[in-house]
């Protein structure tokens, strides 16, 4: 398979491509980087300009794999996804339903060395099981995260607002940031009742969304919660063995010495 | 650009308010899908620039609860385009698409993003680090929209 990074996390959040290179390593399936390739387009605010750039710009980069195409992002995977069903391109996977569908719980199960058991609040993205027909998921209320997480030890708590965006997605973080951060504010108030130790996303502009916009809601509204977020994969990496360190997490803005202690001890397995 | 079947689509709304009640911008904002789609698009209103429309999220929850199935999200990222066509790109946009042009990214690298990558073991590959990539890019973006930058 060919990994496609896309802009957020080649150049924000690059700790979650190498925590996929690691689990993958693990789990000896091969995949390498798909080199040369640009921005996915993104699908909302793209669309919201050109529809035939969005398709080029889509194709070209389907064009330079003849391998299934990886995508650790909602965005990039409703991009490719629906542009390769246009051109009869490569398949697309989002790695959170590879591994859910390909892989299996009981598989992960058997790879995780150490257990986390923290408190986690998962957060799907609207991106990843919408629109429903193209992702074949459940529109309202998918279990796929709740379950892979509950697979490395930790526990998916409930909380209010599980199902709301996390306001960043259709352009609106950069065109409205306002109105993103009045959306996170709600789920952030939601979240921080829950009391949990991490918020899990499985795409990096939500993890951007999460961990840029709480700073800012500090600075603008002094509304402090101080809760991390991490992409799963980053999680599941450290439950195969990887170092804490080297899966970027201490390089989000949002991060806690709790969190990173909770992950450094975890449950050694027998 | 919005079709006839669009606006045939949006005729059969039955106003159950079920879209308004699934939109969670709609909650802080003025955005009312509904309203702009029905004022502007089904009426053959030329659509006005409005702040609200850029509020949405793309989020798809009103299409997907949509009784009459009518694609709502769609429709309103065309009514988007058509606006852009008209009036330009808006202004908070110029900067993700100046970088969308000159690098490949809307969101690119900088020298720190590049250093980390490295920190982490991680080569640079995208096109924004490939200049054939880059120029192959750059060119399908000013092709389409280089007047609009
Ligand atoms: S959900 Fe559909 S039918 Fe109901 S008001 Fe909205 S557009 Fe009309
Ligand atoms: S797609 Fe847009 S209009 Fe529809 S519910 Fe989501 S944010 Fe609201």
């Amino acid at each position: 398979m060919k990994f496609f990074p896309g802009c957020m996390i080649h150049n924000r959040y690059p700790g979650i491509e190498a925590s996929l290179y690691y689990v993958f390593d693990k789990l000896g399936i091969k995949i390498s980087p798909l080199e040369g390739s640009s921005c996915c387009p993104a699908p909302g605010v793209v669309k919201s300009i050109s529809e035939e750039l969005w398709i080029e710009l889509a194709s070209r980069n389907l064009s330079l794999s003849d391998e299934d195409i990886l995508t650790a992002c909602n965005g990039c995977f409703t991009t490719l996804l629906e542009a390769s069903s246009k051109i009869n391109g490569v398949d697309v996977r989002h790695v959170a339903e590879f591994l859910y569908r390909e892989v299996g719980i009981e598989e992960i199960k058997k790879r995780v060395v150490k257990k986390l058991p923290i408190r986690v609040a998962v957060h799907y993205g609207c991106h990843f099981f919408r629109p429903s027909k193209s992702k074949g998921m459940d529109s309202e209320k998918p279990i796929m995260l709740d379950e892979l997480v509950e697979a490395i030890g930790a526990e998916s708590v409930s909380y209010r607002h599980k199902f709301v965006c996390c306001g960043g997605g259709g352009g609106v973080r950069a065109a409205a940031t306002e109105v993103a951060n009045d959306i996170l504010n709600l789920k952030m108030d939601a979240i921080s009742a829950a009391e949990v130790d991490a918020i899990v996303v499985i795409c990096p502009l939500c993890l951007h969304q999460f961990d840029v916009g709480q700073i800012e809601l500090r600075e603008q509204r002094g509304e402090d919660y101080d809760v991390p977020a991490i992409h799963y994969i980053q999680l599941l990496a450290i439950a195969m063995g990887m170092d804490v360190d080297k899966s970027g997490l201490v390089h989000h803005n949002v991060v806690t010495a709790e969190l990173v202690e909770k992950l450094i001890q975890g449950e050694i397995m027998e | 650009m919005i079709s006839r079947e669009d606006i045939k689509a949006l005729n059969t709304c039955i106003q159950c308010g079920t879209c308004i009640g699934s939109c969670y911008s709609g909650r802080f904002t003025a955005l009312n899908t509904r309203k702009i789609l029905m004022k502007f698009i089904a009426k053959g209103k030329p659509i006005e620039e409005n702040d609200a429309i850029w509020f949405c999220t793309s989020c798809y929850a009103c299409t997907e609860r949509c009784p009459r199935n009518i694609p709502l999200t769609d429709i309103l990222l065309k009514a988007r385009r058509q606006l852009v066509k008209e009036k330009g790109l808006p202004g908070r946009l110029d900067k993700a698409f100046k970088a969308l042009l000159k690098t490949g990214s809307l969101v690119p690298a900088k020298d720190e993003h590049a250093k980390l990558r490295e920190d982490l073991g991680l080569t640079l590959y995208t096109a924004q680090f490939r200049d054939d990539a880059r120029e192959e890019v750059s060119k399908i973006v000013e092709k389409h929209i280089g007047g609009l930058i």
